[in-house]
């Protein structure tokens, strides 16, 4: 594929992907700091059903051999270092890597910082690239699934994933509906004080 | 349940998560990659740095992000597109925006706008730096990753939720 198509296909998915990250309201730094801070969970909602929809899509896709998957390589130490690195980030900006276009997008000045942050940051991971790759960014299994780990088709425990995950959204929505969590300029803020008592569930809902 | 339209301020979580998911038919079908974001800022970052310092590009982490692949350079036009779907979205419902979120000024504890940037700055710094050590973002690993039920992504989006709940708790004051 050349280089101008998939740009023009990038641009395309990136335009969807940016509608459905500002209409969910969850590039808002309101529901993304809500959500680390437990009193919001609209963030979880799109991420646990994006990753539902992907399960099945790619089940499908996979299980009728038109497509290969596309694992990152298992490397503990990197991954729970730059985990938690990257989550300390994500409190900070209010933004994940994605979601912080969507914020330039949308105007919030602070968003250009973050950005500049991101690119900044990258740059320096570049430069130590060299010396973390033999200290950190190595030993572990490789590409492992626990598709693998079980002994199972791929496409069995995707569909699995996915009805497991139906099952926690579907409880997660009875404990707390979406709505309550829009706030009133729907970016997670919440101005009437009776909100954030840190009880689950026991702020009151907005007039509907 | 209401009719959904490009003009509504909100939609249902569970709809854009639907759409966000659908993504991976396209991401996987054309450009034989999962949906990813973070990528593209070494891609971006790494050219942005050859300007200056030529050499960068002698780092092979670099040259690999750099290169003029179909794959890179699609992931960049993907975080572009994100900027402007956001921005459409934004004019097609109205909704206005302050120019920065009035979470911040409860969170951080002052309205001061400097503090915020620098906040915002060392938050984009250190989470790139985490997602490049691990390998992947919410998106490559969280979304693309646990839907394909991998051990790493699973173990680093672990890790992601517990980083920011630790740091949002420890570091900054209820929104």
């Amino acid at each position: 594929m050349s280089i101008v198509t998939a740009v023009l296909i990038g641009l395309a998915m990136g335009a969807v992907f940016g509608l459905a990250l500002e209409k969910s309201r969850v590039f808002e730094p309101g529901m993304i700091v809500g959500q680390m801070q437990l009193r919001n969970f609209i963030m979880l909602k799109v991420f646990l059903t994006a990753v539902a929809t992907g399960a099945v899509v790619l089940a499908v896709l996979h299980g009728a051999g038109l497509v290969t998957l596309h694992v990152k390589a298992t490397v503990y130490a990197a991954n729970i270092v730059g985990g938690l690195l990257l989550g300390g980030g994500i409190a900070l900006a209010g933004a994940c890597p994605g979601t912080i276009l969507a914020q330039v997008g949308v105007g919030y000045r602070d968003a250009v910082f973050t950005l500049l942050g991101g690119i900044a940051g990258a740059v320096a991971f570049s430069y130590a690239e060299p010396a973390l790759a033999p200290v950190l960014l190595t030993g572990g299994p490789g590409k492992l699934t626990f598709a693998d780990l079980a002994g199972l088709p791929y496409w069995v425990l995707a569909l699995a994933l996915a009805a497991a995950l139906l099952v926690a959204l579907y409880a997660l929505e009875g404990w707390r509906p979406w709505r309550r969590d829009l706030g009133e300029d729907v970016d997670g803020l919440h101005t009437s004080g009776g909100r954030g008592t840190g009880v689950p569930g026991g702020h009151p809902s907005p007039a509907e | 349940m209401s009719e959904v339209s490009l003009r509504d301020r909100a939609w249902s979580p569970y709809l854009a998560g639907v759409v966000i998911g659908l993504l991976q038919i396209p991401a996987f079908l054309l450009i034989e990659t999962a949906l990813g974001a973070s990528s593209s800022y070494v891609t971006v970052g790494g050219l942005l740095a050859s300007v200056v310092d030529p050499s960068v590009t002698e780092i092979d982490y670099v040259a690999k992000h750099v290169a003029a692949t179909a794959k890179n350079w699609w992931q960049v036009a993907l975080v572009v597109g994100v900027a402007l779907g956001a921005f459409a979205s934004m004019r097609l419902s109205g909704a206005r925006r302050h120019p920065v979120s009035p979470i911040w000024t409860r969170a951080l504890g002052t309205p001061s706008a400097a503090v915020r940037y620098a906040v915002a700055f060392a938050g984009g710094f250190v989470m790139l730096i985490g997602a490049r050590i691990a390998g992947g973002c919410t998106s490559g690993h969280g979304l693309s990753g646990v839907s394909q039920l991998a051990v790493s992504s699973t173990i680093s989006v672990a890790a992601m939720f517990a980083g920011g709940i630790l740091v949002s708790l420890l570091l900054l004051r209820r929104v």
